[in-house]
C-alpha cells in the first residue's frame, strides 16, 4: 500500500479478530469482531499512533500486533516473516525484539518482587548481556529513565505513578526491542507527570531507532509524539495519514468530530452544539450495515448504508474510508 | 526486623514448640504410652503423672504428645501432600486453559463427586488402615480444593499486565508460573492450607476414632477423644486434654497462616482493624449554629476560610487540607483544579460532610447561604444537618457513575429515591418528575428507560442518570467530581454540554467542578482555584489565569499540555510531596525553577496580583 521507503518492520494484513460469544438458551453463536480488515505498517523509528474511544478495538490491535493474541483473519509480519509461523521457544525468542508498556502503572509490575528483578528478567532470559553484568546493566536501565540506581532494590508499591511507568519503560527497554507497543502509557498519570514520561518516550525513540505503536485517546499526546495517525472506529481505521494532514485538515468527518469533541485550553468560539457528535458508539455485536459511522454521522447519506466504504489516496500515504472525504466547507477547522 | 515479621513470633514460636515437642517425644524422659497400670485408671494428675491416668491406667501426657505426633504428621503431612499437587493442578489448568484444564482441575474434581468419608473407608478399605493409607487417603481428599482455589486464582492473576508482560518477554511459560504467578496466589493458598491442616486433624480424628486410621494401642488424638467419650461421666477431663490440643493445634496454625500472609504480601499495612476500631473518639461536631454575616453586595452562595482537613493519626494527625480560602457567587462555576493529592477532592467531600472516617475537618469556616434562612457553616454541621442538605441544596456528582448507582435498582427508582428524600409527592407525581429528569439530562426515551438497570446502561447514559439524581431537587450547589475523566472524548463532550445546559437552565445554581484537565476548566469554569499540596496556590477567572498565570506551578501545568506546536514538553521535575514529607516553606519550591534560598524560608502568603486574583508566590512580579 505504501511504496514509500523504507521497508516495514512490521506489517499487519488484513487483520481481524472475532471473539465469539454464546447466547440464549440453545447457545447460538454470535460474531463480535473487535477489530475488522484492518492493515498498518510500521518502519524503524517511526512511531504510529492509534486513536479511538474505548471499545474500537484499538488495544486488541496492540496486542495482535505484538503476538500476544491471535488474529482470526489475517497475517502479522515482522522484519518479513509471518509471526504464526514462529512457535515454541522460536516465538519466545523473537519476544526479545517486540516489547509492551501498559496503561495501568500499578497492575503492570509485579508488586512481590524487586523493580530490578523484574528488569533483569528480559536480561536473563535473552541473555542479553553476561551473568555478571546483569547488575550492571540494570542499573544503566534505571538511570536511562531517570530514576536513581537505588531504585532497584525497592519493590513496586514504594514509587509513584510516574516512577512506575519509567521502571515499566525500562523492562521493556531491557531486551534491547525494535518495536515497542504502548497502550495508553500516559492515561492513568497526571498532567505533570505525563509530560516526563511522553519526552522520555520521545527521547528514546530518538536514540534507540525503535518503532512505536502509540495507542491513546488523548489527541493531543498523540499529535505531540507521533509522526503517523490512525484512527480507528468500531474495529476498522477509518483515517490513517501523516500527523499533520489527519489532524491539520481531517478527511473522515469521524476524525473531525473527535478533534471537535477534544476540550481546548483554548475552547473554539463555536457554537458549541454544532461540534458535539449525538449517539454512542455501536455495539460491535450488532454494527450498521456499510460504513460503521454512518449512524451518527453529521453528512451520511443513503450509500453510506450499501457497503463499507473503500480506502481513498488522500495523498500519498494518506487513506481514508469516506466516500464523501476532505475537509468538510464549514468544519470545525 | 521489620513490624511484619514480629507478627509471625507468637505464632511461630508456639507452632515450633509444639512441633519439638513431639519430634522429641522419643528421648523426652514420658512414661510408656502402652504401660497400662489397671489399679490406678482414672487417676488425677499427680507428680508422676501431670495430666492424670486414663482407662488403662496409662499416662495422659505421654499419650497427648505421642498422639499429637501422629495425628500431626497426618494432618500436616497430607495437608502439605495435596497442597503441592493440587497448586501444580490449578496453575498449570488455570495457566493453560482449554485440555490441560480438562486433564488437571477438572479431573481432580471427580474425587469431590465422592462423599468423602466414603471415600477415605475405601482407601483404608484396599490398603488397611495405618498412618501412611490414611496419609493418601486425605491427599487425595483435599488435592482438588487446592486444585479449585488456585485454578480461581491463576485465572485471575494471569490477565494481569505484568503476566502479560512476562510472556511479551519471552518468558518460558513455566518459569512466568513459578516466578510470578504462584507468589501472587500464595494468600489464597495460605488460607486454604490452614483450613485443610485444621479439617485434616479433624477428619484424622474421625477416622481414626471409626477404628479405621491409627491402630490402637498407638495414640493419636482421635482415638484419645474416642476412649474417654466413653468414659465421659467418671472422668471428663480425659475428653478435655485431646480436645483442647486439637483446638489449640488448629486455631495455631491458622494465626500463623494469616499472619505469614500478611507478611508476604508487600503493601500490607501493619496498622489494621476496622476504621470504626481504630476511631474510637466521637466527632466533637457542634450543632449547626447560624452565623451571623454583615450583609454586603453579592452574597456568595459558598464562602471557604482557612478550610484545613486532617487524617486522624494515632500519634500525631498528618494536615491533608490547609488553609484553603474560596468563594462561590450564586450561578458562578468555580473549577478546583490540581494534580492527585492536591486536596481538590477531599475539599469538595468536605463541603458534603462526605469525608472519610478517618479524616476530619481541623479549623476554618465554610459559609453556605441556603435557599432562605441565615448562613450556615458546613465546618461545624452534623451529620443530622448534612442530611437536610444533601440531595437537596447541595449534591454531588461522582466520577465512576457506574460504582455510585446502586447495580439492583432501576434507574428511576434511583432518582425517584432522591426526591423521596426531602420531598413527599404521590406516585404518579413522582413518575412524572422522574421521567421529567431523565428527559432533562438528556437519556432518550425516558418513559421506557427509567426501568433500566445501571448496566443495561451506557458509560455515558449512566453519567447522565447520576447527574439526574444530583440536581432532582434542584441544589443550589452541585459539586462534581472528575465528572468526565472516565469517558472518551465524544461522550465527555456531550455530558460537558449537559453541564452548560444545566448552567444555562438553572442561573441561580453554583457549581464546583473539581478536575485535573486544564482543558476542561477552559470549556466550562468561569473561575479556576488551582491547588498544589493541599493548598490553593492561584485562584482567578479562567481567562485571565489561562493568559497569564501568576504562579510558576499554574503556568508549569499549562504548559506540560501537549497543545501546541512546542517541540518538546514542559515537564515539572519530580513529584508532588507527601503529606508526612511537606517542605518548609513554599510546597512547590523543590520542583520550581524559580526557586530561590528564601523560598524554602517561611510558607509564601498570598498575595493578590490583580483585583479577584491570588497567588501564593513571592516572586510572582518577577518570574511571571
Amino acid at each position: 500500500m505504501f511504496d514509500t521507503s523504507p521497508p516495514p518492520l512490521i506489517e499487519a494484513v488484513g487483520l481481524g479478530r472475532n471473539f465469539e460469544t454464546r447466547h440464549g438458551l440453545f447457545g447460538q453463536r454470535r460474531d463480535v469482531w473487535a477489530v475488522r480488515d484492518v492493515s498498518l505498517s510500521l518502519a524503524r523509528g517511526e512511531t504510529v499512533g492509534i486513536v479511538g474511544e474505548s471499545g474500537c478495538g484499538k488495544s486488541t490491535l496492540g496486542r495482535m500486533m505484538l503476538g500476544l493474541e491471535a488474529p482470526t483473519t489475517g497475517t502479522v509480519r515482522f522484519d518479513g516473516r509471518d509471526l504464526s509461523d514462529y512457535s515454541g521457544a522460536a516465538r519466545r525468542k523473537l519476544a526479545r525484539r517486540m516489547q509492551m508498556v501498559f496503561q495501568d502503572p500499578f497492575g503492570s509490575l509485579d508488586p512481590r518482587r524487586s523493580v530490578g528483578a523484574q528488569i533483569a528478567d528480559g536480561l536473563k532470559t535473552h541473555s542479553i548481556v553476561p551473568p555478571e553484568a546483569v547488575q550492571a546493566e540494570v542499573t544503566r536501565l534505571i538511570e536511562q529513565v531517570d530514576l536513581p540506581a537505588a531504585a532497584a532494590q525497592r519493590r513496586p508499591h514504594e514509587f509513584s505513578g510516574g516512577q512506575r511507568q519509567r521502571i515499566a519503560v525500562a523492562r521493556a527497554l531491557a531486551t534491547r526491542p525494535d518495536f515497542i507497543v504502548a497502550d495508553e502509557p500516559v492515561s492513568a498519570l497526571d498532567v505533570s507527570i505525563q509530560a516526563q514520561v511522553v519526552n522520555l518516550l520521545m527521547d528514546l525513540r530518538r536514540d534507540l531507532d525503535l518503532a512505536m505503536l502509540f495507542i491513546s485517546h488523548d489527541l493531543h499526546v498523540v499529535r505531540h509524539l507521533c509522526t503517523r495517525i490512525a484512527v480507528m472506529y468500531l474495529g476498522r481505521i477509518v483515517e490513517e495519514g501523516p500527523a499533520d494532514q489527519v489532524f491539520g485538515t481531517p478527511a473522515h468527518p469521524y476524525t473531525r468530530a473527535l478533534l471537535a469533541a477534544t476540550p481546548s485550553l483554548h475552547p473554539r468560539q463555536q457554537a458549541a452544539a454544532d461540534r458535539i457528535l449525538p449517539g454512542e458508539l455501536p455495539s460491535p455485536a450488532n454494527p450498521p450495515s456499510g460504513c460503521p459511522f454512518r449512524t451518527r454521522c453529521p453528512i451520511a447519506e443513503d450509500a453510506c448504508a450499501a457497503s463499507v466504504p473503500a480506502y481513498r489516496d488522500m495523498a500519498p500515504g494518506w487513506r481514508s474510508a469516506c466516500i464523501k472525504p476532505g475537509p468538510a466547507a464549514g468544519g470545525p477547522r | 526486623m521489620n513490624r511484619a515479621v514480629r507478627k509471625l513470633i507468637v505464632p511461630g514460636s508456639i507452632v515450633a514448640t509444639i512441633v519439638l515437642l513431639v519430634l522429641l517425644a522419643p528421648v523426652l524422659p514420658l512414661a510408656d504410652v502402652r504401660g497400662m497400670d489397671i489399679p490406678h485408671r482414672f487417676a488425677p494428675p499427680s507428680g508422676a503423672h501431670w495430666l492424670g491416668q486414663d482407662e488403662f491406667g496409662r499416662d495422659v501426657l505421654a499419650r497427648l504428645i505421642w498422639g499429637g505426633r501422629a495425628s500431626l504428621f497426618i494432618a500436616v503431612g497430607s495437608a502439605l501432600a495435596a497442597a503441592v499437587i493440587g497448586t501444580t493442578l490449578g496453575l498449570l489448568g488455570g495457566y493453560f486453559r482449554g485440555a490441560v484444564e480438562i486433564v488437571t482441575v477438572r479431573a481432580s474434581e471427580i474425587v469431590l463427586c465422592l462423599p468423602p468419608l466414603l471415600l477415605a473407608l475405601l482407601v483404608v478399605t484396599i490398603l488397611g488402615a495405618g498412618t501412611w493409607p490414611l496419609i493418601l487417603a486425605l491427599t487425595i481428599l483435599y488435592t482438588p480444593n487446592y486444585a479449585r482455589v488456585i485454578y480461581a486464582a491463576t485465572l485471575q492473576v494471569r490477565s494481569l499486565d505484568f503476566v502479560t508482560a512476562q510472556r511479551a518477554m519471552g518468558t518460558h511459560p513455566l518459569l512466568i508460573l513459578w516466578r510470578t504467578i504462584l507468589p501472587n496466589v500464595m494468600p489464597p493458598l495460605l488460607v486454604q492450607m490452614s483450613l485443610v491442616v485444621a479439617s485434616a486433624m479433624v477428619i484424622e480424628s474421625g477416622l481414626s476414632f471409626l477404628g479405621l486410621g491409627v491402630v490402637p494401642p498407638t495414640p493419636s488424638w482421635g482415638l484419645m477423644i474416642r476412649a474417654a467419650r466413653g468414659a465421659m461421666e467418671l472422668a471428663p477431663m480425659l475428653l478435655v486434654w485431646p480436645s483442647l490440643a486439637l483446638a489449640g493445634t488448629i486455631l495455631t496454625f491458622n494465626l500463623l497462616c494469616d499472619r505469614l500472609q500478611s507478611v508476604l504480601d508487600p503493601r500490607a499495612t501493619t496498622a489494621g482493624g476496622a476504621l470504626w476500631l481504630r476511631n474510637p473518639r466521637p466527632r466533637t461536631r457542634r450543632a449547626a449554629t447560624p452565623v451571623p454575616r454583615q450583609e454586603q453586595a453579592p452574597a456568595p452562595l459558598l464562602d471557604i476560610r482557612g478550610l484545613a482537613i486532617s487524617v486522624d493519626g494515632g500519634r500525631q494527625s498528618m494536615g491533608l487540607v490547609e488553609n484553603v480560602s474560596l468563594s462561590l457567587q450564586p450561578g458562578e462555576t468555580l473549577a478546583l483544579v490540581g494534580e492527585s493529592g492536591s486536596g481538590k477532592t477531599l475539599t469538595g467531600l468536605a463541603m458534603t460532610g462526605l469525608l472519610p472516617d478517618s479524616l476530619s475537618i481541623t479549623g476554618g469556616t465554610a459559609d453556605f447561604a441556603p435557599r432562605d434562612g441565615a448562613p450556615i457553616d458546613l465546618c461545624q454541621l452534623d451529620e443530622q444537618g448534612f442530611r437536610a442538605l444533601r440531595g437537596n441544596e447541595i449534591s454531588m456528582v461522582f466520577q465512576d457513575a457506574s460504582a455510585a448507582l446502586n447495580p439492583v435498582l432501576r434507574i428511576g427508582d434511583q432518582v425517584a429515591e432522591a426526591i423521596r428524600a426531602h420531598h413527599s409527592p404521590s406516585d404518579a407525581d413522582c413518575d412524572a418528575a422522574v421521567v421529567d429528569l431523565l428527559r432533562h439530562v438528556g437519556i432518550p426515551d425516558p418513559e421506557r428507560r427509567m426501568r433500566a438497570y445501571p448496566h443495561e446502561l451506557s458509560g455515558g447514559q449512566r453519567q447522565r442518570a447520576m447527574i439526574a439524581v444530583a440536581i432532582a431537587n434542584n441544589p443550589r450547589l452541585l459539586i462534581a467530581d472528575e465528572p468526565t475523566t472516565a469517558l472518551d472524548p465524544t461522550i465527555q463532550a456531550q455530558i460537558l454540554q449537559l453541564f452548560r445546559k444545566l448552567k444555562d437552565d438553572t442561573p441561580e445554581m453554583g457549581m464546583i467542578f473539581v478536575t485535573h484537565d486544564l482543558a476542561v476548566v477552559a470549556e466550562i469554569a468561569d473561575r479556576v482555584t488551582v491547588m498544589y499540596a493541599g493548598q490553593v496556590v492561584e485562584d482567578g477567572p479562567v481567562s485571565e489565569v489561562f493568559a497569564r498565570p501568576r504562579h510558576p506551578y499554574t503556568a508549569a501545568l499549562i504548559a506540560s499540555v501537549p497543545e501546541g506546536g512546542a517541540e518538546r514538553l514542559v515537564a515539572i521535575p519530580g513529584t508532588v510531596p507527601t503529606p508526612n514529607a511537606m517542605p518548609p516553606g513554599c510546597r512547590f519550591a523543590p520542583r520550581c525553577g524559580h526557586a530561590r534560598p528564601e523560598c524554602t524560608l517561611a510558607p509564601p502568603p498570598v498575595d493578590t496580583p490583580a483585583p479577584g486574583r491570588r497567588s501564593r508566590c513571592i516572586r510572582w512580579k518577577e518570574v511571571t
